[in-house]
C-alpha cells in the first residue's frame, strides 16, 4: 500500500491509496455538506442536489451521463447524510480514469429547471418510501428530537412541503457556496495510476473557484425528551434511543465504537442477552456514530406493544449496571475481535477502503492505514471505556417510539 | 484470471470446495445443508428459521452463552440464511482462526443441544419476525411474490406462517434436523486464505459420517394466482412482479442475463430510464434474475404513491414486452460490460466468492470459473439475445401489491 496526496491551488484535496494487488479501483468525491448545513427554508436541498448531479452538465444530458457510466461497467451511486454528500464508483482499473473524469465533470452540473421539476417527483417518492420503513422513520424522528434545534437534527430528505416549496434558484445558490473545491476531497483506492489521476484533477477541477466556507461545530448533549407517535398501519413498536458521544475528531471514538458493540452488537452483546436471546424483543442494537464536532450513540429496538415496558425497564437496568460496574476485560476483548475482523474484511475491497480513506481526510485531514486503525482499536483499555461512560452516561437518552395507534390517539 | 478450484469429497459424500485468493487475509466459509424451505414437510413453514436459531443455542459441551462467546471470541462475522433449497450457515473471519471456527461449526451442525426451553424462545422470535413483515411491506411483497410465482413448494416463505410456526413442536423440529442435516448431501464452500490439505484433514475428522441417501426430489404443485393484493394504509403501493425465464442450467442462460441487464442493469437501462428518469413515477425500481435449480424468473420491484401505481405497472409491463421489439448494439455492449464488471468486483470478496461456488456446485454440479462466465457473456450478441426473446416471449406476469390501492392487471 502506498499513500499519495496533493492539494490543488484552489484547495481541492486529492488523495489515493495504491494497492497494486487489487482487481478493481474505487473513486469518490466527498463533499463536506449535508442537511446540517441547511436552513429550514431549504430543508432537503443537499440530498435533492445529489440527485440533480446525475442530471448532467451543459454538455451532457441525464441519459448521456447514465450511458457514460454504464459503458464502463461501473457500480456507482451517491449518498447524502447530515454532514456529507458522497459520489462514488467502483470499476475495473482500466476504467478508473474515465469514471473519475466523468464525476469531475458532473461536479459542475447544469441544474436545469425542467430536470428539477421531474426529479421533485422522485424525491417525493423517496420520502414516501421511507415513511413505509418505520425502522428508518423512527431513527430520523429521534435524531430530530435529540438534537432539538441543533442542525445535526435536520432531516436529510426534507418534507414533502419543503421539497414542494424549494426552487431551482435556491438550489443553485446552495450549490454555489457548498461545492467549493476547498470543501471537497477527491479520493481513490485500489489499483490505479496516481500521476494520471493528479493531472486529470488539475485539468478538470483546477479552475473551480475557492470560496470562504464555514460550519458551526457545537457539541450537543441532546434534549433527553421522550415522545411517541401512533400510526394505524403499524403492528410492532419501533423504539429509538439516542445519547451523546464523542466527535469524529476525538481519539476516543474507537473506545466509543467498542462500547456501542458491547452494549448493542446484533449478537453476543448486553442487549442481545437481555432482550433478544430471551425473545423479549426481536431486534435490539446500538451503534456509535461519530460526527463533525459531536457524536451520538443510537439504539434501535423492535418488539410487541405488550413488551414495551419490560424492554424499557431492561434497557434501564443494562445502563444502570454499566454506569455502576462498567464493562469487563473479556467483553472488551470480544468486541475488539469482532470490530477488527469486520474492519479487515471491509478493507479488502477497494470500495470499502475508499470510505474510510475519504472520511478520515474530511474529518481529520489525516491518512490512517488499516494497521493504524487496528492498533488504535487494540490499545483501547477498560479504563478508556469507563471514562467514556462516566462522561457520556448512557442513561441520559432521548427516546422516540413509533408504533400502532392506541385507542386514545 | 486463472483461479484454482480445490475439491475433495468425504467418504460420506459431503463435498468440500475451495477457491484460494492471494490478495486477502480473510477466509469465508459456508455449509449448505439440504434443509431449505421447499424441502420441509408440509405444515412446517418457517421451521428453518426456528432451527437456524435453535442450533446456535448450545452445542457440544457448550451452553448457549459459551458457544456464542466462543464464536465472537474468534471475531466471526456470522451469516445464516434459509433459502428454497438449503439452510446455510457460515462466517467470514481472519484466516488464522479457521480451524477453531470449523470445530465449533461441527458441534453446531452435528451436536446441537436442542433444549426445549430454548426452542420456545427461537420459535417466539420466528413468530415475531413474521409479524414484523407487516411493518416492512417492501420485503413482504417480494416474499409473497415468490410464493405466488413458483410452483409450490419452491417459493415457500422462509420466514414462515404464523399458524404453522405455532403448531411446530420440538419433536417436529428435531426430526427436520435429523433428516435435513444430511452431511452426504451437504456442500461446504470456502474462499480466501486457507490451507486446503489441512481443511480436508480436519473435515474428515469432524464431518465423516455414515453415508445416507438424499432427500426425494420435490414434487411440484401448482403456482398461485396471477394477481394478489394485500391492503395496507401505508404511504406507497409496493409492486412486485415476476415472469418466467430460463434456469441457470439452460443453454440460453447468458442470453437471459444480458436481456435482463438491458432491462435493468445500470442507470441507463430501460426500466430506470422510462419509469424513473422520464416519468418520475418511482424512486425504487429494478428487476433482476432469480434462479433456482428447478425454475427461474425475472423479479421486479417498484414502490410508488397510490395515484401513480397503475401507470407504473403499465409502464413496467410495457418495457418487458418492448424488449422483444429489438435491442441496439450499444445497449448490448453496456449490458455485457456491466455483467462482466460486476463479476470481477464480486470476486474480490471472500464471502461472495464462497457463496457463488457453493451455489454453482448445487445447481450445475460443477463450479464455473470467472473466465468461463466472462467468455459466455462475451459470446452473446444483439442477434442471439433477440433470438432468445423471440423464442421466450413474456406471457404471464405474476403480480403482488401491498398498499392502499389495488391495480388492474393488463
Amino acid at each position: 500500500m502506498e499513500f499519495k496526496s496533493e492539494k490543488l491551488n484552489n484547495g481541492l484535496a486529492v488523495i489515493g491509496e495504491l494497492n497494486k494487488s487489487a482487481k478493481s479501483a474505487a473513486v469518490g468525491f466527498f463533499v463536506k455538506t449535508g442537511s446540517r448545513d441547511e436552513t429550514g427554508r431549504i430543508s432537503g436541498v443537499s440530498h435533492f442536489l445529489e440527485h440533480m448531479l446525475f442530471k448532467g452538465t451543459e454538455k451532457l444530458s441525464a441519459l448521456e451521463v447514465n450511458e457514460a457510466f454504464d459503458r464502463t461497467g461501473a457500480q456507482f451511486n451517491a449518498f447524502t447524510s447530515e454532514e456529507n454528500t458522497v459520489y462514488y464508483a467502483a470499476v475495473l482499473p482500466e476504467y478508473l480514469e474515465e469514471v473519475t473524469r466523468l464525476w469531475a465533470e458532473l461536479m459542475r452540473p447544469a441544474l436545469r429547471d425542467d430536470d428539477f421539476t421531474i426529479e421533485k417527483n422522485v424525491i417525493k417518492e423517496e420520502i414516501a418510501m421511507y415513511k413505509d420503513l418505520p425502522n428508518f422513520d423512527v431513527m430520523e424522528r429521534c435524531r430530530t428530537l435529540h438534537f432539538d434545534g441543533h442542525p445535526c437534527g435536520n432531516s436529510v430528505l426534507g418534507t414533502e412541503e419543503s421539497i414542494d416549496n424549494l426552487t431551482a434558484e435556491q438550489m443553485r445558490d446552495y450549490f454555489g457556496t457548498r461545492y467549493a473545491p476547498n470543501n471537497m476531497v477527491l479520493a481513490c483506492a485500489g489499483d490505479f495510476d496516481w500521476d494520471r489521476i493528479c493531472s486529470l484533477a488539475a485539468e478538470s477541477c483546477g479552475k473551480w473557484p475557492h470560496k470562504a466556507i464555514e460550519r458551526k461545530l457545537d457539541h450537543d448533549e441532546g434534549s433527553k425528551k421522550k415522545e411517541r407517535i401512533g400510526k394505524a398501519n403499524l403492528v410492532r413498536e419501533h423504539i429509538c434511543l439516542m445519547s451523546a458521544g464523542v466527535s469524529a475528531q476525538d481519539p476516543r471514538r474507537f473506545a466509543a465504537s467498542l462500547l456501542g458493540m458491547i452494549i448493542g452488537d446484533d449478537v453476543g452483546s448486553r442487549f442481545f442477552w437481555e432482550l433478544v436471546d430471551n425473545a423479549v424483543a426481536e431486534s435490539a442494537t446500538m451503534q456509535f456514530g461519530a460526527m463533525d464536532g459531536t457524536g451520538a450513540f443510537c439504539s434501535y429496538i423492535r418488539c410487541s406493544s405488550e413488551n414495551v415496558t419490560r424492554v424499557l425497564d431492561t434497557v434501564g437496568a443494562v445502563f444502570d449496571h454499566l454506569a455502576q460496574n462498567g464493562v469487563t476485560k473479556e467483553e472488551l476483548r470480544t468486541a475488539k475481535n469482532k470490530l477488527l475482523s469486520a474492519l479487515v474484511i471491509k478493507n479488502e475491497l477497494p470500495m470499502g477502503r475508499l470510505v474510510d480513506l475519504g472520511f478520515n481526510w474530511i474529518y481529520l485531514q489525516e491518512y490512517l492505514t488499516t494497521e493504524d486503525e487496528i492498533d488504535a482499536i487494540k490499545t483501547v483499555a477498560v479504563d478508556d471505556v469507563h471514562s467514556l461512560i462516566e462522561q457520556f452516561d448512557p442513561r441520559n437518552f432521548t427516546q422516540f417510539c413509533l408504533g400502532p395507534a392506541r385507542d386514545n390517539q | 484470471m486463472m483461479e484454482t478450484l480445490d475439491k475433495h469429497t468425504l467418504k460420506n459424500g459431503m463435498v468440500l470446495l475451495g477457491e484460494p485468493m492471494d490478495a486477502v487475509q480473510s477466509v469465508a466459509f459456508g455449509f449448505m445443508l439440504p434443509a431449505g424451505a421447499a424441502r420441509l414437510p408440509d405444515g412446517c413453514c418457517g421451521a428453518g428459521n426456528v432451527i437456524a436459531d435453535w442450533i446456535f443455542r448450545g452445542a457440544g459441551d457448550r451452553e448457549s452463552r459459551q458457544l456464542s462467546d466462543a464464536l465472537d471470541g474468534l471475531g466471526l462475522v456470522r451469516a445464516r440464511s434459509v433459502g428454497s433449497s438449503h439452510l446455510a450457515i457460515g462466517a467470514a473471519l481472519e484466516a488464522d482462526n479457521l480451524a477453531q471456527a470449523l470445530e465449533l461449526h461441527a458441534d453446531i451442525i452435528r451436536r446441537p443441544r436442542l433444549k426445549e426451553d430454548q426452542f420456545e424462545l427461537a420459535r417466539q422470535l420466528a413468530v415475531d419476525e413474521v409479524l414484523s413483515l407487516d411493518d416492512d411491506p417492501r420485503q413482504k411483497v417480494m416474499l409473497k411474490l415468490r410464493e405466488q410465482f413458483y410452483p409450490d413448494p419452491l417459493g415457500r416463505s422462509a420466514v414462515g406462517e404464523i399458524t404453522e410456526l405455532k403448531a411446530l413442536t420440538p419433536e417436529m423440529a428435531r426430526r427436520i434436523i435429523d433428516d435435513g442435516f444430511n452431511l452426504s448431501q451437504t456442500i461446504f464452500a470456502l474462499a480466501g486464505k486457507y490451507d486446503f490439505d489441512a481443511v480436508c484433514q480436519q473435515a474428515e475428522g469432524l464431518f465423516e459420517t455414515e453415508r445416507r441417501e438424499g432427500p426425494e426430489s420435490v414434487t411440484l404443485g401448482p403456482s398461485g394466482g396471477r394477481y394478489t393484493h394485500l391492503h395496507n394504509d401505508g404511504a406507497q403501493v409496493h409492486i412486485g412482479l415476476m415472469t418466467e425465464t430460463v434456469p441457470p442450467t439452460h443453454e440460453d442462460y447468458y442470453e437471459a442475463r444480458v436481456a435482463i441487464s438491458v432491462l435493468s442493469g445500470g442507470m441507463s437501462a430501460r426500466l430506470f430510464t422510462e419509469v424513473r428518469e422520464k416519468r418520475g413515477l418511482c424512486y425504487a425500481i429494478g428487476a433482476r434474475y432469480h434462479g433456482l435449480k428447478e425454475a427461474a424468473g425475472i423479479t421486479c420491484y417498484a414502490g410508488t404513491t397510490p395515484e401513480k401505481a397503475q401507470e407504473t405497472l403499465d409502464c413496467i409491463i410495457g418495457e418487458f414486452n418492448r424488449l422483444g421489439d429489438g435491442i441496439s448494439d450499444e445497449e448490448i455492449a453496456r449490458a455485457k460490460v456491466g455483467l462482466e464488471s460486476a463479476l470481477i468486483l464480486q470476486s474480490e470478496s471472500s464471502s461472495s466468492r464462497a457463496g457463488s461456488i457453493g451455489s454453482d456446485y448445487y445447481i450445475l454440479g460443477r463450479v464455473r470459473g470467472l473466465d468461463e462466465i466472462k467468455d459466455n457473456i462475451e459470446q452473446t450478441t444483439a442477434d442471439s439475445v433477440s433470438g432468445f426473446l423471440a423464442r421466450n416471449k413474456f406471457k404471464d406476469f405474476t403480480v403482488v401489491t401491498i398498499g392502499p390501492e389495488q391495480v388492474t392487471m393488463p
